[in-house]
């Protein structure tokens, strides 16, 4: 699984850490008499009643550190529960679906050239240090992501110019028509509200980043109260806060890298949530235990296979084909996620176009090849699902007759691929996810020609034609037909396999309630919805 | 000069020429990976452009020479440059999870000292053999496993130590004076932070310690033993003094140069299962960083790290050989 800054790749001594989580789970699963409860299937679009007005501590943990919590840096995943919580867009999507509502705008058009894109602000809105939220200030905030320049400025780059009518009309005109913009904005990386009074007065000499490393000055629910780097967050509820009031005062956020000592941490009653990653063949132990309950959500989370097209054998089309009915998908995807995901049924992931648009499917067929030998990498993750995979994409093409060598790479390895293709190996699989909720943000990196997770070099100059066809095309219907045409032709190149939809599950103490989910915004749970019975 | 400080001025360049030596050898490991931590600072959005020129003002698109040149100038004045992952300066990092290490690594240092010649004292003379062979069992169990262990009996299953951290949720650190938990509580008087600290260092220290004690406890004892048959030793007893002072008077000292070698070469080890640990334990110290760093291929961060680590392997090497140099006049010359 990957995503830019990001690193999922983190085991220790898999195979005798592994024996030692058996012992793990037999020695700490209490034994509750009633299965825990599991959401399975459809993410939650309703919270649960919320305890407003309550108290108390919520203790949750990363596995890793996260890199800054300076939303116009920020560009992982761990950590995209704390940028959430303490700061705001204009606008977002709605717990479960691609649905863009109103955030801290209270409505807005786009025009019919959709050049322009007219927000209207909700008033009453504070920043974290007091000052009002208004439309100098969203000015303030796009501008500085664009000063700051750093990964998710691209959101912002199409901005042609910024206008400010009104204390709460806010107008933004693009150089030409982007469609994703509005998905952009509703971004979990998208452009958030900062107070332009704190920017002034921490500005510095680097628009605010090394103040905003350790602080906030959004407008979210909760503010960032403490941030020892390594050690642990605390989120306080904010005062002033617009909206409903957040049932815990008090979110502890540690950093736990160890897996086995997060399962100890949340069985013991000191931590309330593992987010992702729970080893899957773990989770019979929970379901026996009364304290806790799983929650599986489905998310973005992409399981791709991707092959080498720019050196031999697989430059060879005819044995990637193979390769694809080799490996047998359906049954890949029964054996190692069960029922926590599903059969990719499009290269677009599961919600973000109509897969009957562009569907894709690997039927199984009987294969013999004579020896092919092939170099098979993965990026590791804390649930072992991975791993399970690689291993069995092993078996099952050297029952076909290849010959494959398989090691575990990092991240940021593969993203050196590009520059030395070469030497790169033939396979790679990663689990990837979009930044937003439209087809651009994942066919422009994934396939596109240069594209930042296109690691083979694939490149097929029609196919991003008809990309770029899809986003200057103001008509959804049209443009959602552009980006079909262009993912089906290139799955006839099968230059990736679209294997399949990995769900988001966490394990959560029984005792907290109104868990919701985005599913584009993986390992992230909105804070303000959640509230302790016990 | 003295031979004594003969002695410590030929360490101390021996100390430089293996930090040099150390530079390079991480510098041009590191090149050699084909990693593009500039696409994951920048992110799969990034255009081409913007990558190559981030390349550029990193040095990145440089000779490994040049960049090393480049590197070691700034190093030298304490510019490690800046980490690809946190945007911060590469020395506040290692500053704020530095202290974390030392007084984990000091805290286990004492642990395994005490326990080796504990041990050590109390096997020479043939007895203790079954705290010798327990310490040897924990001894050969990976460290990552005896952290389990104990995380699972004192932590989950007993609830008498915490599992994660270096203080309690709640607890506030207390006022930095010298980062060290234990000793900046006790400084200002917070007894109840100084207990909640040696709580949690605990158990990552026990885990750190238990291999290192046990190789100085067998390094001791045998080196005692021989001690313990020569003449000088049958000619004390002749003078009646009792087996305890003519252990620890006359025999201890004779027998400390084996020891005293085998803890600085297990200085080393301790350093790098401080990774290991601190990662179990969610420790936020170097290890954690170490880690981190290495993933995300945070070239600049893991240089500063090893030159940081190096660095502290080496002196205390260089002061191990000081102490032998101080225990055998010999090793003067």
């Amino acid at each position: 699984m990957s995503k830019p800054g990001r690193v999922t790749t983190r085991r220790l001594a898999s195979a005798a850490c592994a024996a030692a989580l058996g012992f793990t789970a037999v020695a700490c699963s209490s034994s509750g008499s009633s299965p825990a409860a599991t959401t399975s299937g459809a993410p939650t679009s309703s919270a649960a009643p919320v305890a407003a007005g309550s108290s108390g501590t919520l203790h949750l943990a990363f596995l890793s550190d996260m890199s800054t919590p300076d939303p116009d840096v920020f560009y992982d995943i761990e950590g995209n529960t704390v940028i959430l919580s303490a700061y705001e867009g204009l606008v977002a999507y709605k717990p479960g679906s691609t649905t863009i509502e109103p955030d801290l705008a209270t409505s807005y058009t786009e025009s019919k050239d959709g050049l322009t894109y007219t927000f209207k602000l909700r008033h009453g809105v504070k920043f974290h240090d007091g000052t009002p939220f208004n439309s100098a200030a969203v000015k303030a905030s796009f501008q500085r992501r664009l000063d700051v320049n750093n990964a998710p400025s691209y959101m912002l780059a199409p901005v042609k110019t910024m206008l400010t009518p009104d204390p709460y009309t806010f107008v933004v005109k693009l150089k030409q028509v982007v469609t994703p913009f509005l998905d952009y904005l509703a971004s979990s990386w998208g452009p958030k509200m900062l107070s332009p009074t704190a920017l002034k007065k921490h500005g510095g000499k680097d628009f605010g980043q090394t103040y905003l490393n350790t602080h906030d000055i959004g407008t979210g629910p909760y503010t960032l109260t403490a941030f020892v780097r390594g050690d642990h967050y605390t989120l306080t509820r904010f005062a002033g806060y617009w909206g409903t009031p957040p049932a815990y005062q008090t979110i502890d956020i540690k950093i736990t890298p160890d897996m086995n000592s997060q399962i100890l941490a949340l069985k013991s009653g000191d931590q309330d949530a593992i987010l992702h990653s729970f080893p899957t063949p773990e989770l019979a132990s929970v379901q026996g235990d009364s304290d806790l309950k799983v929650d599986n959500f489905d998310s973005y989370l992409t399981a791709l296979l991707y092959m080498n097209v720019s050196k031999a054998p697989l430059s060879d089309l005819a044995l990637r084909k193979e390769i694809a009915e080799a490996i047998d998908v359906p049954d890949l995807v029964k054996q190692v996620y069960g029922a926590y995901g599903s059969v990719a049924q499009s290269m677009y992931p599961k919600g973000i176009l109509d897969p009957s648009l562009a569907p894709v499917s690997y039927p199984p067929k009987a294969v013999k090849v004579n020896g092919v030998k092939l170099s098979f990498g993965y990026t590791a993750d804390d649930s072992g699902l991975q791993q399970r995979l690689a291993e069995l994409i092993q078996q099952k093409l050297e029952a076909a007759g290849f010959k494959v060598s398989v090691r575990e790479v990092q991240n940021a390895q593969t993203y050196g691929y590009p520059t030395d293709v070469k030497h790169a190996p033939d396979l790679l699989l990663e689990t990837n996810t979009p930044d937003a909720a439209h087809p651009d943000t994942w066919g422009r990196i994934v396939w596109g020609t240069g594209g930042g997770l296109n690691f083979f070099n694939y490149s097929n100059p029609k196919v991003d034609a008809l990309m770029d066809k899809g986003r200057a095309n103001t008509d959804k219907a049209a443009s959602d037909q552009d980006y079909a045409k262009a993912g089906e032709l290139m799955a006839a190149d099968y230059p990736i396999l679209f294997l399949a939809s990995s769900q988001n599950v966490m394990v959560w103490r029984s005792t907290v309630t109104g868990v919701t989910f985005r599913p584009e915004e993986p390992w992230t749970v909105p804070l303000a919805t959640l509230a302790g019975t016990g | 000069m003295t031979g004594m400080r003969r002695f410590a001025a030929e360490r101390v360049s021996a100390l430089f020429a293996v930090l040099f030596a150390l530079t390079a050898v991480v510098f041009v490991l590191e090149r050699q990976v084909p990693a593009n931590p500039v696409r994951a600072l920048l992110g799969t959005s990034a255009s081409n452009a913007s990558i190559a020129a981030k390349r550029h003002q990193l040095y990145l698109d440089r000779s490994v020479t040049t960049q090393f040149w480049h590197f070691l100038a700034r190093a030298v004045h304490g510019d490690l440059g800046l980490s690809l992952h946190t945007r911060r300066a590469v020395r506040t990092d290692i500053g704020s999870f530095l202290p974390a290490t030392v007084e984990l690594a000091l805290t286990a240092a004492v642990l395994a000292a005490v326990l080796g010649v504990g041990v050590g004292l109390v096997t020479a003379r043939g007895k203790g053999r079954t705290t010798r062979l327990g310490l040897l069992a924990a001894a050969s169990v990976p460290q990552f496993l005896l952290g389990l262990v104990l995380l699972l009996v004192f932590y989950s299953g007993l609830h008498w130590l915490p599992g994660q951290g270096r203080l309690s949720s709640g607890v506030a650190a207390p006022p930095a004076l010298t980062h060290l938990y234990t000793v900046d509580a006790l400084l200002h008087g917070q007894l109840g932070t100084w207990w909640d600290a040696v709580k949690h260092l605990l158990l990552p220290a026990l885990t750190l310690a238990i291999v290192p004690s046990a190789a100085i406890a067998r390094t001791l004892r045998s080196s005692l033993q021989t001690t313990m048959r020569a003449d000088y030793i049958r000619t004390a007893r002749a003078k009646a003094l009792s087996e305890r002072k003519v252990l620890l008077r006359h025999a201890l000292r004779n027998s400390a140069q084996a020891p005293l070698t085998m803890a600085g070469l297990q200085v080393g080890l301790l350093l790098a299962g401080v990774v290991v640990v601190e990662d179990i334990f969610g420790f936020p110290g170097l290890g954690l960083y170490t880690v981190r760093s290495i993933q995300t291929f945070d070239l600049p961060a893991v240089a500063g790290v090893s030159l940081v680590l190096g660095a502290s392997y080496v002196v205390i090497n260089a002061l191990v050989d000081l102490a032998q140099a101080w225990a055998d006049p010999r090793l003067r010359v």
